[in-house]
């Protein structure tokens, strides 16, 4: 009963998560470069995000799992272009 | 009703495979404008005038709690899915009220992180930077807020019904909708707090 109710998988993730969270805090424990900074703010970011999407929001067991992926990726497309495209102008003066 | 056995209960009908597809539609929206409130606040970050600058105002611990009970919120919510797929349902619920608990926390460490900031004087009106943090942080709580009102209700169903096809339909979005407040918060935490602690 106690290992159906914690699955494995989903005590896996959450630790993960928790380490993550630890990684991403070296960023302002540690001198490091900005560059530095950023890649790891990215990767942890990123990784966090995927375990959310794909283990615990099941993504991948839903029977139109490409249209969901065609929808968040479409999704994610925009809000990328809207937060860079802004910062090209505003910001970074790339124009 | 047709019911597919083969699929778990939230999926079982046409209707229920639907409406979670058609969430996920919403949750694309959902990306949409948070994206839009990351990139104003991106685009003033550094605005400050008079008032005080993202380092300045930001302290480690609330934010560490803030995050450490989302996720653990996250982790509690996916056990309750797990155990309504197994029909457990008094430990599904029981997982169901320990994210609520643990929503409700979040709230109040950030309502009194708002207060203390306000108390600082640093307020709504102060800068650019502190309009743009407070509308991004404040449409995340206000959705954390209404994500507790909702699973509240859903909780209550599931006590009276149990987990038919409609409660375990709706119990499953609105896991989806809690998890996909803690990705939002996952990207405020680092590009909003630790960024601007750096």
């Amino acid at each position: 009963m106690l290992k159906q109710l914690f699955p494995t998988r989903h005590v896996v993730g959450f630790l993960s998560s928790l380490v993550l969270t630890a990684a991403a805090l070296s960023v302002v424990a540690f001198d490091l470069s900005f560059t530095a900074q950023m890649a790891i703010l990215l990767v942890t970011a990123l990784l966090q995000a995927s375990l959310q999407l794909f283990l615990f929001m099941h993504i991948g067991e839903n029977k139109s799992k490409t249209t969901l992926y065609v929808n968040i990726g479409y999704a994610l497309f925009v809000g990328l272009v809207t937060i860079f495209g802004t910062l090209f102008i505003f910001v970074w003066g790339w124009y | 009703m047709k019911l597919d056995a083969s699929l778990p209960l939230e999926y079982s009908t046409e209707e229920n495979s639907n409406r979670i597809l058609g969430f996920w539609i919403f949750l694309g929206a959902e990306i949409a404008l948070f994206s839009t409130l990351f990139t104003v606040y991106f685009v003033l970050v550094n605005r400050y005038a008079s008032g005080p600058s993202s380092k300045e105002l930001f302290a480690l611990a609330p934010v560490l709690t803030e995050t450490f009970v989302l996720l653990t919120s996250s982790f509690t919510i996916g056990l309750a899915i797990n155990a309504m797929r197994h029909n457990f349902k008094k430990p599904a619920m029981v997982f169901m009220a320990i994210t609520l608990v643990l929503g409700l926390v979040f709230l109040s460490v950030e309502i009194n992180e708002f207060v203390t900031y306000v108390h600082d004087g640093a307020t709504l009106s102060t800068s650019a930077f502190l309009s743009s943090l407070f509308v991004l942080l404040g449409t995340h709580g206000a959705h954390v807020t209404f994500g507790f009102l909702w699973g509240s209700m859903i909780l209550i169903q599931v006590a009276r019904e149990g987990f038919t096809p409609a409660t375990a339909n709706k119990s499953f979005i609105f896991s989806l909708y809690w998890h996909f407040l803690d990705v939002v918060w996952i990207f405020i935490f680092s590009f909003v707090y630790l960024k601007g602690m750096m």
